[in-house]
């Protein structure tokens, strides 16, 4: 028996997708043309799946910081933050985030992943109890996998659900954290972060957000689903990345509770890993400036949002959240969703895929994400190829009487 | 509330199993929940969450690794449930 055969059934699967056509899981981009473009298998496609929302990646100011950074300070820090990997510029970033966000304490990680796990690993641990919303990305699930404490999971984005599970629990969960996304990868839908947050202090327990995809896009200042719902001074650890809206690598946690510093000596994913590199620090420095100065990013970003949302709802396309910047498409199956992404990527536009075992509800889509760096053109482009898409699959449908070739497309 | 027996919640936990068990196959205390039943990592943490409302207990997702069997899942919820 070999070590590997307990992934039969996801290598079948994985077998089974390769037939239909490329590989949506490894991807290469060749070269990387813009923001918004790239060249894969030899063609030039339009990147509509890159978390990119404010275009920030090809940034002159970003770019010319990230360049002088490594010039000065070298290619990498060799050693972790605990070590000798805490550069000037790591401290003059955690303090940028915190004078943005109004919070007292940052500590920078190096990835999103590993805040996720730093924090919620080093502030909980055994006898405590940790609420997490079922629809959490795995980072938090795998947070709570390296704590101690007992994980419980609400039901998603129900503040009734996650007041019942509280009160259920009474005393005997010792500290309670509970744990949400503003919003969420998959289906890009908000959390009700500000009733959660009533909840929760109700039951005297603490709250992390996760502002990963909502940072730079949510709130009047861009700080976020807290901010735009009012509540950003009373979320008790503010968590984020810089690999969306900030165009680099790395992560963060803000917080005012003043031992909130004793992460630094007690938290595993930030004592064990190397630091970020000056080059990434650097970029995202100055990208937290660009997004305090440059309101207009985030208008032209829901800009595009908003017309690319009803361009697809007007193609008959069944969207799983309100208008936002992560636009998922329900597909009816997870070999139509794979059938899709081929016939995209083959017409020249690049999505994600996400297919079962482990999406919400077992739903199988196509993503896309909008950047305020998409043109006007670009936007209609990724439209008018939706809606070949859209011809495309109602051709392929039956022609009989048969119920279903009366339903709108994809559903 | 009062303990059920064993055979009551076995029977419970089969009528909440009925909507994942595509293929309908019979259910008995020793089907292995993920293989047999084929239902992947979601769906079963799904159906931690009806029990928990069912039996109105808190499941840890910690305890899903000595889950591998329907009787697993009854055992974990009598017990839960007697703690109370």
């Amino acid at each position: 028996m070999s070590i590997f055969d307990k992934f039969g059934p996801l290598s079948d699967l994985y077998n089974s997708i390769l037939e239909v056509g490329d590989d949506p899981f490894s991807v290469c981009m060749a070269e990387i043309l813009s923001p918004t473009r790239a060249l894969i298998d030899g063609r030039e496609v339009l990147l509509a799946g890159t978390n990119n929302y404010l275009g920030l990646t090809f940034d002159p100011e970003c770019v010319r910081a990230g360049q002088e950074a490594m010039a000065k300070q070298g290619t990498g820090t060799t050693g972790s933050r605990f070590a000798n990997g805490t550069y000037a510029n790591h401290k003059a970033l955690e303090q940028a985030l915190a004078k943005f966000l109004g919070y007292q304490y940052t500590i920078v990680f190096s990835t999103g992943y590993q805040a996720n796990l730093g924090v919620i690993s080093g502030l909980t641990g055994q006898g405590d109890t940790i609420l997490i919303d079922a629809d959490c990305h795995a980072s938090i699930y795998d947070g709570c996998k390296l704590s101690d404490a007992e994980t419980i999971r609400f039901r998603h984005n129900s503040p009734e659900d996650l007041d019942k599970r509280l009160t259920r629990l009474g005393q005997d969960g010792g500290n309670v954290l509970v744990i949400v996304e503003g919003m969420y990868s998959m289906f890009g839908d908000v959390a009700p972060v500000a009733e959660i947050e009533k909840i929760t202090h109700e039951h005297d327990a603490y709250l992390f957000v996760d502002e990963a995809h909502s940072y730079g896009v949510f709130g009047d200042k861009g700080r976020g689903v807290s901010e735009d719902q009012g509540v950003l001074d009373k979320i008790d650890f503010y968590v984020g990345t810089f690999s969306k809206s900030l165009g680099s690598v790395g992560g963060f946690a803000a917080s005012n509770h003043p031992e909130f510093e004793l992460l630094r000596c007690v938290s595993r994913p930030y004592m064990f890993t190397a630091s970020m590199s000056p080059a990434n620090v650097a970029s995202v420095l100055e990208a937290v400036h660009q997004i305090e100065k440059r309101p207009e990013l985030r208008q032209t970003l829901w800009r595009n949002s908003s017309r690319l949302y009803d361009r697809l709802h007007q193609l008959g396309f069944e969207l799983c959240a309100d208008k936002g910047p992560i636009i998922a498409v329900k597909m009816p199956s997870r070999e139509d969703a794979v059938t899709c992404w081929n016939w995209l990527i083959q017409a020249g536009v690049y999505v994600n895929l996400a297919i079962p075992p482990g999406t919400p509800n077992a739903t199988s889509l196509l993503r896309l994400s909008v950047s305020a760096a998409h043109s006007v053109e670009e936007i209609e482009e990724i439209g008018e190829i939706f809606s070949r898409l859209a011809e495309m699959r109602r051709d392929a449908m039956p022609t009989s009487s048969d119920a279903s070739a009366k339903s709108p497309l994809p559903v | 509330m009062p303990q059920e027996d064993h055979d009551l919640v076995f029977q419970k936990t089969c009528a909440l199993l009925k909507v994942f068990n595509v293929n309908n196959i019979e259910l008995t205390k020793d089907t292995d929940i993920a293989t047999e039943l084929e239902i992947d990592s979601v769906a079963i943490l799904d159906l931690i969450m009806e029990l928990e409302d069912s039996y109105d207990i808190s499941f840890p997702m910690n305890l899903m690794s000595e889950l591998r069997t329907v009787g697993d899942l009854v055992k974990s919820v009598q017990k839960l449930v007697s703690e109370k």
